[in-house]
């Protein structure tokens, strides 16, 4: 009996302990719900957050306005919290919203809702930077009127606002009645707006500057083709002039050369004597013949020379021998001006590279006109000194009339004369520069000039050295 | 066994098939499959996805369900197409599907799949059955137990039930051409291969045991004399209508727990609704008589049942004695509760499983170099059996379970 009753308490102590325990696992189980109610939030946040980062990194990267708003996926929108996603862009010139997204919506229901979006709600939402919520929005009529249209139980509504082009605003929300929203969701939803508006920035501004891009690589285009066809034309006409020149000059020499034969046999008398009066007269065609056979061969030289048919027979010649020549050559113009002759070489300008027969023609023409332009007891001196590039300059100086400013830039075309008194009294054919100018550019050189009126001038090349 | 699994993220449902599909037929060699499973999100769900994967595979059965996500190797694919192939010239399968269960009456449904599989199949070796069902169906042990009627009571069966978008509005099955609902669809494999089975959940007691004093298929009536429901409001601390604003959170977390004598684990029970009579409508049989349990879940727990699982599946047994060197494939067909509670850690689950299945096979002989491809779903419910020899390893229904299959020859 005794023992009934020991055991019989030891029963009641234990159920007493059940109970207690069982009264424990009650605050296990309330606070178990709350801790997991809260971690779920926290996870559904975090899981939020990440989908907002994928958004925005994939739609940072997309410059095409269209391709913007494709960006957001419903598996993205889904992580975020919601199953349903509309963007809508404003038109000025339809004066209606244009659905650029839809998530959760058939395109018939997506033109339904569009159809009946309630314009001037969503510009003052727009004008007032404000976001709406299901949840913050103290309206009750609005707040449902929203939720019949969009068919859901929980919205959020966020302007879009690019700073240039049309503006809009995105709609989230989900037909779960047991998703609660919070501040914090509204948060999520603005910066994702706030995202898509920068992205819309970025690519209406990159293509501005592509479509800029474009039209000005279109106008190079068109001015190449305009530049090219333009000097297409010019190279066609100037090869029509020198072949024209080469053929006028090929049929010219031929009656030149017997004119010429038979002046030559009527003043040796060996058919029979001439008055002096018809020998005055037949040396004078003798003469004029000769300068015309001159003109007839630079014009020939300067057109071959012009179209490479004369290539430079090149070779290493000593200047000073060259000189020389040309002093001997000169000589009796020389002394009947008594003009003085005189050369300085540099010692690393000693030697050109160059088609010897060429050159004598450089250096009698320039010295000729040297000494044609230049009044008695004048100097000529020639230098010389080397450039970098494996060129060296030849300087010839006179102390003659010089040549006028405006004239120097014509000095160098064909048949172009100085209008100098010299010049009016003195024959010349206008192709002596010219034809010295064809043949330092066929060596690969330049030649210019510099000239002071009554003091002189200098004609200044550039040859190659050996 | 030659196994192929492939997996495709992409929206158009012909290029996610496409996909999906050339990367298991690739592995397959030039070998031709025998069996196709085909899993999906339930958007992918519709009469052009079978149309689509029937011009690749004209005459090989194909099986299937829509879930909340596709589990692939140790990854949870949502919003994606899976397809895995099996070749075998070992194997030996029957496919059968019962739709209008609603109307026929549950028990009487799995009669008539447990027929229809045995129709092909006189005189062969029988190992297991795989059954998928519609995830909203509320009297999965009815169908079982028609189910054993046919193939026997022991007779080992396996498998999970379709799901959504947690929605719990509409789930699908896949059967050769058809998209079925209400409707379960069985796989009967025979032939001279290799399998194995585990499953746990992890939850544990919490509180007082007590006893269903009122009960009738899956209603629970009353427990310990009061309305079944006192027992949410007493723990909870929550009237009637609080519950149920909160029923589909706590039935997964705090589900009841039935105790079955000799096994480790509690048969688990979620709560479907409350009845205004205080009665709980449970997913799965609650018989008189039996004791049960409130139950928690934490995510370690969860976790480390998960582990648990997979040890049991790569450890030879009496009815396995030579699955740890002829495993070709692992299914799992996994509670979507467990997705809900774990949330971000979910994956760390099906890691546990690949890590297992490394250290206990792939790292020894003569595994040594291969792979085995590991391809399941989230379920709204598990089939599977306990493993108490008391219950001769009779298949239940359960809730917030993992079910673990390895299959080889």
């Amino acid at each position: 009996m005794e023992k009934i009753k020991e055991l019989n308490s030891y029963v009641a102590h234990l159920k007493k302990s059940l109970d207690e325990i069982d009264e424990q696992a009650k605050l296990i189980l309330r606070t178990d719900i709350e801790l997991n109610k809260t971690q779920e939030e926290l996870d559904k946040k975090i899981t939020a957050l990440y989908a907002l980062q994928r958004i925005s990194r994939e739609i940072s990267k997309t410059l095409d306005e269209t391709k913007i708003f494709a960006q957001i996926q419903e598996s993205h929108l889904e992580d975020i919290g919601f199953e349903k996603a509309l963007g809508f862009l404003w038109s000025e010139k339809n004066k209606r919203f244009n659905p650029v997204l839809n998530i959760g919506y058939s395109e018939k229901e997506t033109e339904f809702i569009a159809s009946q979006l309630e314009n001037n709600l969503y510009l003052k939402l727009m004008a007032n930077i404000e976001t709406i919520s299901s949840f913050s929005l103290t309206d009750k009529q609005l707040n449902e009127k929203i939720k019949n249209l969009f068919k859901v139980n929980s919205f959020i509504i966020a302007p879009i606002l690019p700073k240039d082009g049309s503006q809009g605003f995105l709609f989230v929300g989900t037909e779960m009645t047991d998703t609660l929203l919070s501040a914090g969701n509204e948060e999520l939803i603005n910066i994702l707006a706030n995202q898509i508006s920068q992205a819309l920035e970025n690519a209406r501004l990159f293509e501005k500057i592509w479509q800029a891009q474009q039209e000005l690589e279109r106008k190079v285009e068109e001015r190449t083709i305009q530049l090219s066809s333009a000097l297409e034309e010019i190279k066609l006409i100037s090869k029509r002039k020198s072949d024209f020149v080469s053929a006028v000059s090929h049929e010219l020499r031929t009656p030149l050369t017997s004119i010429k034969g038979y002046a030559s046999i009527l003043l040796s008398e060996k058919l029979g004597q001439l008055p002096s009066a018809v020998k005055e007269r037949l040396e004078k065609i003798n003469r004029h013949s000769d300068e015309l056979s001159r003109l007839v061969n630079d014009l020939l030289d300067i057109s071959r020379i012009e179209s490479g048919k004369v290539t430079m027979k090149q070779e290493i010649i000593n200047l000073k021998e060259i000189l020389e020549e040309i002093k001997d050559l000169m000589n009796v113009q020389l002394k009947e001006k008594n003009i003085e002759f005189s050369y300085e070489l540099s010692a690393e300008a000693e030697y050109v590279f160059a088609d010897r027969q060429q050159l004598n023609r450089v250096f009698i023409n320039l010295v000729g006109n040297a000494i044609k332009f230049t009044p008695p007891e004048g100097k000529i001196f020639i230098k010389t000194h080397s450039l970098e590039n494996k060129m060296c300059q030849i300087d010839v100086s006179d102390t003659g009339i010089g040549i006028p400013q405006e004239s120097i830039k014509a000095i160098f075309d064909e048949f172009y004369r100085v209008d100098n008194p010299i010049n009016q009294r003195v024959k010349g054919t206008g192709l002596g520069l010219s034809l010295v100018k064809r043949i330092v550019e066929a060596h690969g050189g330049n030649i210019w000039v510099k000239s002071k009126l009554n003091e002189g001038s200098t004609f200044s090349f550039t040859l190659p050295k050996p | 066994m030659i196994v192929g699994i492939g997996i495709s993220k992409q929206i158009d449902i012909s290029s996610a098939l496409q996909e999906a599909f050339w990367q298991a037929k690739i592995q397959l060699k030039d070998k031709e499959p025998t069996l196709c499973f085909l899993f999906s999100s339930p958007e992918f769900a519709g009469l052009s996805i079978l149309k689509n994967i029937h011009i690749y595979l004209p005459h090989i059965p194909i099986v299937g369900v829509s879930t909340f996500g596709i589990i692939f190797d140790s990854h949870i694919y949502r919003h994606s197409l899976a397809v895995c192939l099996i070749h075998s010239e070992n194997l030996k399968i029957s496919v059968a599907k019962v739709n209008d269960i609603r109307k026929k009456d549950a028990f009487m449904a799995g009669r008539e799949l447990g027929i229809n599989l045995l129709k092909d199949f006189k005189g062969e070796k029988r190992n297991f059955a795989m059954v998928f069902s519609d995830g909203l169906l509320e009297e999965g042990t009815k169908l079982l137990l028609g189910l054993q009627e046919i193939l026997g009571a022991s007779f080992p069966l396996l498998g999970g039930s379709a799901s959504d978008n947690l929605k719990f509005k509409q789930t699908y099955l896949y059967f050769n051409e058809e998209l079925l609902t209400d409707a379960v669809v069985g796989i009967l494999f025979g032939g001279k291969i290799v399998f194995n089975l585990s499953s746990r959940h992890g939850w544990k007691p919490l509180g007082k045991s007590r006893t269903v004093t009122k009960s009738k298929g899956n209603i629970a009536q009353e427990i310990d004399g009061q309305p079944a429901v006192n027992l949410y409001k007493d723990y909870f601390g929550k009237d009637t209508l609080l519950l149920k604003k909160d029923l589909k959170y706590i039935s997964t977390l705090y589900p009841l727990g039935i105790y079955l004598e000799g096994e480790e684990e509690y048969l688990l029970r979620n709560i479907l609704s409350i009845e205004d009579d205080g009665s709980l409508i449970c997913q799965g049989d609650i018989p008189e008589g039996s004791a049960v349990r409130l139950m928690i879940g934490t995510k370690d727990s969860c976790i480390s049942a998960t582990q648990q699982a997979a040890e049991e599946l790569t450890t030879e047994s009496i009815i396995s004695p030579a699955i740890t060197k002829k495993i070709n494939i692992v299914f799992i067909f996994n509670s979507v509760s467990r997705y809900v509670l774990l949330r971000r850690l979910a994956e760390n689950e099906l890691m546990a499983v690949q890590t297992t299945i490394k250290n206990n096979l792939l790292d020894k002989s003569p595994y040594k170099n291969l792979n085995i491809p590991i391809i399941g779903f989230y379920t709204y419910g598990e089939y599977a059996p306990l493993k108490a020899l008391h219950y001769q390893g009779r298949t239940h229904f359960h809730n917030q379970s993992v079910v673990l299959t390895a299959i080889g020859e």
